[in-house]
Parts: structure tokens; C-alpha cells; sequence
């Protein structure tokens, strides 16, 4: 093959594939129209063979490296997944559909990851009901700063702690984007090493426990449920739910079984991602509560009636993810 | 070509080589993606937190500047092909290990993974990963299946067979005449070819093969005895072709 003449020869239609690729990059969304995306496609064909054939002659680095680059960027176009609608319908199916869909068919990672969390509380729970100093060297010290007995008598007999709007709102924004990263936090760990993962969940539930116990000893349960239930009860499941998400990754990635990498990772992604993007939106609503009605005493809201939200809203939270089937789905 | 070059085998049964990015271009490409986000987040307060009342402002904005922290580079991957404003600059692209454009989750997912490699302090995690990588991938583009490739035209070997050695026993005025007009342009990409694939050859291959040339070219350009291995001559030869003649020698080169 004389090189020379085949650059010469080829030439037109390279640059015509070129240009062609330059538009459809420009805008995405636009249509070619089919007679230039039937041109596109016949370019790329014959650009690919046309690498193969300069390859077999030639080691230019030059020549190849600029059939390499149009053919890698023909090759993305072509075999690219198809957006099929805009982000608002996207946003919508997502929540209406997907988001439950990817809990119930990943029921067990969920309770999986439920269960270090819970194995954890009672620990915890268990260790200060056996002996009331474990809950002092349990609960990191920046959080103890006052016996449950005498902190509820503070709460109840003082002023409110939220008093207008703006406090609630600027306390509910910080409290969410802080709880949105610690679900980030427990999915990279869970998918890079697993037992990270695992080990913050069970860890978080070791605290709780140990803080829920102390309350327990100084007599002030209804107190502890009133003031954490509301929120909590969005909380504690979305960070489950963000460390699920992280267990199941982390199986796929290092565990992958018969399968290849590439294609474990791949089929876990979606769900993994549906599910992440349920536990920020779920914590969005707990911050929005942990900022504002978990806040108010018994003064203002009785005991009764804050664990009565809390229990509706858990019980919201479990149907719209689990209990809702949709016609065709098969029966578990 | 280089080891750290990711083959992708498209359906066509072509090789396309994904060349990937290193760190100090990765890093800067940050940089300016940091400050722009900054900028942004900087003139979203000055939009939003005096023209909303009860704090409203404030809350919108916090909760814009947390979108805006983890969603920049996912909204420019997945929407805009792989490159945010700082990648584009810099020439590099996020790509799928497959060659592919990748998906929303799949930058979801190097994105999120982020927390660990910018750990401790400015992203050591990811750059001691991207160091023992081979495709140099931090901890976020191995667990998503992603790449962050060089958008180049050229191979990177291309630097350094065109270099001329310093000395060149075969860079002499009657040498140099002699291969201006003996030696045609197929001839001389074979000679390229051949020094681009040495590295591939088995030892006494490759010893064959250039002592073969090498005699062809003794005889044709009639040279002196020089003494001079097979693969040294030829090389010679090479650079002279591409380096020393390269207003005429490459013609075919430079119009690609």
C-alpha cells in the first residue's frame, strides 16, 4: 500500500466524518435528520476499516492517531444509549417508579444493612443497661454533655429553642446537607471495602443504642422518642438505605462472581443509584422536621402526639417503598 | 504503544486505544472547575440571599450550594459527554471503560466516591491510586468502570521517535544526499514501522530484523563500514528521515 495515496484518497471522507461528528457533539439533542445520520454511520463504518487497514501497513503515529480519535469518537456516538426525554419527566419517573421499584427488588441488601444497624443498637443499648459507665465511654464526648435527667428538665422548663422560621429553616438545611454526606459517606465505604460500610452502620446503631439507654436508665424514654422519633424515624432508615446501596456496589465490585467486573458494577449502578437518590430526598424531609417539630417540648406538642407522627411517617416511608406493587410485578 | 493505553474492540472488530490522562493535567483541569463552581456559588448568593424573605434565601442557597457541590461534575459528565468546563479547556473527557459515553449513575458513582480520594488533603488518595493504576484511575473511576482520557490526535510515542540522537554518524552531507534520493516514501514508513514495533519483537527477532535492514541499507546507500549495530544504523537512518529532512521527508505527515 502506498501511503501517500491512500491519505489522499481517503482524505475527503475524513474530514467530512469529522465535521459531521463535530455537529451531532455540538448538540446532542438535536436531529441529524436521516440522510446525514445514514452518512455519518457509512463514514464510520469505512473509517474503522480504513484504521484497521492503515494499522496493517503503517505505524505513523500521526495517520493513526487521528483515525484512532475520529473512530473512538464515531464509535461513542453510535453505540451511545439513547436519552430518550427531558429531566423533568426523568426526575418524575424516578420518584413516582423507579425509586420504589430498585427498594423492593433490593429488599434484602436493605435488610441486611437494617440488621448491622439494629445488631448495633442493641449493643449498645444492651452495654449501658449493664452498667451505666459503658454509655459515657460509648457516646463521643462532644455529644455528652449533660445527664439525660437533667437535660429534659432544661428542655421542658425553658423557652422554646426555635422560635421563628428562619432559625428552623437554616437549622433543617444545615442538618440535611451534613446527614445527605454522611449517606454519601456510608456508600463509598461500603462500596470500596464492604466491611467499612458495614462497620459505620453498625457503628452509628452502637451510638444510638448506647444514647437510647441511657435515657432508658434515668426514666425519661417518652421524653427520648417525642424529641428523636419525628426525624428519626426518616433518618435512621435513609442512612440504612445510602449503606445498603454502598453493600451492594461493594459486591458487585469485589465479589463479582462468574460475572466480569465491568458487567456486575454495571447491573448494580442503577439501583444503587435510585437508591441513593431516595435517601437524600428522604433526608431533605427529616432535616426539614429535625429542624423545626422534633425541636419543640411537651409544652408545645405532647409526647403522644410526636411519637404519633413519627410512627405515621415510618409507616408512610415502608409503604411507599415496600408495600406498593404494580400490576405485573411478580408476587414474593 | 503505551502499556497504559485501554483497548476497546468496537463491533466493527476495531482496536480503538483510550490514552489515559495524567495527574497534573487531571489536577489543574480541578482547579478550574473548583473555581468556577466557587464563582457560581458566589454569585448565586449574591442572587438569592437578599431577594427572599424569613431566611428563605439563606436556605436556598445552602441547599443550591450543596447541589451545586455534588452535582457539578455530574451534570457536565453525563450531559455535556464526559467533559466539565475545566476538562474541556484541558482536552480530557470522562469516558466509559468501554469506550462508551457513561451513564448518570456511573458518574453518580465516581462522583460520590470522591469523599475518599480527595482524603486526606488535596486528593492524595486518588493520586497515590492514580500512580499504581495502571489505566491511572482514582479509587471513584475503578469503582464506576470510567476513564479519564487525553482527547489527542496523536499517539504519545509520536515525540519520541522523531527526536534526532545528538550524535549521528549517518548526519554527514553525502549520507544525507544519498537517502534524500534513495530512499522513496513507502521505504520510509517501513523504517518508521520498524522503529515503533521493536519494542514489541522478541530479542532475537528483533536483532534479525534490523541486521537485515541494516545490510540492505549499507549496500544501497553505499556506506562505509561503519561500525554500527543493525538497530543503531537504522534508527539513524530513521531520524535522519524524519527529523533532519522533515520539510520534505513527511509531506504525507503533515497533511494528515
Amino acid at each position: 500500500m502506498e501511503v501517500e495515496s491512500f491519505i489522499r484518497d481517503r482524505q475527503p471522507h475524513w474530514s467530512r466524518l469529522e465535521r459531521l461528528l463535530e455537529e451531532v457533539e455540538a448538540a446532542p439533542e438535536r436531529e441529524l435528520g436521516p440522510d446525514r445520520l445514514m452518512e455519518l454511520l457509512r463514514l464510520y463504518r469505512r473509517a474503522c476499516s480504513d484504521l484497521n487497514e492503515a494499522r496493517s501497513y503503517t505505524a505513523n503515529p500521526t495517520l493513526l492517531g487521528r483515525l484512532n480519535d475520529i473512530t473512538g469518537r464515531g464509535y461513542r456516538f453510535v453505540y451511545r444509549r439513547p436519552t430518550a426525554e427531558g429531566v423533568g419527566p426523568a426526575l418524575r419517573r424516578l420518584i413516582e417508579r423507579e425509586v420504589p421499584r430498585a427498594f423492593r427488588r433490593r429488599r434484602r441488601e436493605v435488610l441486611l444493612a437494617a440488621a448491622a444497624l439494629t445488631l448495633g443498637a442493641l449493643v449498645g443499648l444492651l452495654a449501658v443497661l449493664a452498667d451505666r459507665q459503658n454509655g459515657e465511654r460509648l457516646v463521643p464526648t462532644a455529644f455528652y454533655t449533660e445527664s439525660p435527667r437533667d437535660r429534659v428538665a432544661r428542655i421542658e422548663k425553658g423557652e422554646e429553642r426555635i422560635d421563628d422560621v428562619e432559625k428552623a429553616l437554616h437549622f433543617g438545611v444545615s442538618l440535611y446537607t451534613h446527614n445527605i454526606q454522611v449517606s454519601f459517606l456510608a456508600f463509598a465505604l461500603g462500596a470500596l471495602t464492604i466491611l467499612g460500610g458495614a462497620w459505620l452502620l453498625f457503628y452509628n446503631g452502637v451510638i444510638l443504642g448506647a444514647v437510647a439507654g441511657m435515657y432508658v436508665l434515668d426514666g425519661v424514654t417518652g421524653f427520648f422518642l417525642a424529641w428523636v422519633g419525628p426525624h428519626g424515624a426518616l433518618e435512621i432508615p435513609a442512612i440504612v438505605f445510602g449503606g445498603a446501596a454502598g453493600l451492594m456496589t461493594g459486591r458487585a465490585l469485589l465479589l463479582p462472581g462468574d460475572r466480569s467486573r465491568g458487567s456486575a458494577v454495571r447491573e448494580a449502578f442503577p439501583d444503587a443509584w435510585r437508591m441513593m437518590a431516595g435517601a437524600a430526598l428522604i433526608l431533605v424531609l427529616a432535616g426539614l422536621v429535625e429542624g423545626s417539630f422534633s425541636q419543640f417540648s411537651s409544652k408545645t406538642f405532647p409526647t403522644s402526639l410526636k411519637i404519633g407522627v413519627a410512627v405515621i411517617l415510618f409507616g408512610a416511608l415502608v409503604s411507599y417503598l415496600f408495600l406498593r406493587r404494580e400490576p405485573g410485578e411478580p408476587v414474593r | 504503544m503505551s502499556d497504559r493505553d485501554r483497548r476497546v474492540l468496537t463491533p466493527e472488530h476495531v482496536e480503538i486505544r483510550l490514552v489515559p490522562a495524567g495527574p497534573g493535567s487531571r489536577f489543574l483541569a480541578l482547579t478550574v472547575d473548583s473555581m468556577f463552581a466557587l464563582a457560581l456559588s458566589g454569585l448565586l448568593y449574591r442572587l438569592l440571599v437578599p431577594s427572599l424573605p424569613f431566611g428563605l434565601g439563606f436556605a436556598v442557597w445552602a441547599t443550591a450550594n450543596f447541589v451545586l457541590g455534588w452535582g457539578y461534575h455530574v451534570y457536565f459528565e453525563s450531559l455535556h459527554r464526559g467533559q466539565s468546563p475545566g476538562k474541556r479547556l484541558l482536552g480530557l473527557r470522562v469516558v466509559d471503560a468501554r469506550g462508551l459515553p457513561l451513564t448518570v449513575e456511573q458518574s453518580f458513582v465516581r462522583n460520590v466516591l470522591r469523599v475518599l480520594d480527595m482524603a486526606p488533603v488535596f486528593y492524595g488518595v486518588g493520586a497515590a491510586a492514580l500512580a499504581v493504576d495502571r489505566h491511572r484511575r482514582r479509587l471513584g473511576d475503578v469503582a464506576a468502570d470510567t476513564l479519564v482520557v487525553r482527547d489527542s490526535r496523536t499517539y504519545p510515542e509520536a515525540s519520541t521517535v522523531g527526536r534526532s540522537p545528538q550524535f549521528n554518524s549517518l548526519r554527514v552531507p553525502r549520507v544525507i544526499r544519498a537517502i534524500r534520493h534513495r530512499i522513496g516514501l513507502e521505504e520510509r514508513e517501513l523504517l518508521l514501522t520498524l522503529c515503533l514495533r521493536a519494542p514489541t519483537l522478541q530479542p532475537q527477532t528483533r536483532f534479525d530484523l534490523f541486521e537485515e535492514v541494516a545490510a540492505h541499507y549499507r549496500r544501497k546507500l553505499e556506506l562505509p563500514e561503519l561500525t554500527l549495530s543493525g538497530e543503531n544504523l537504522v534508527r539513524g537512518l530513521t531520524a535522519v528521515l524524519f527529523w533532519d529532512l522533515r520539510a520534505a521527508g513527511t509531506r504525507a505527515a503533515q497533511r494528515i
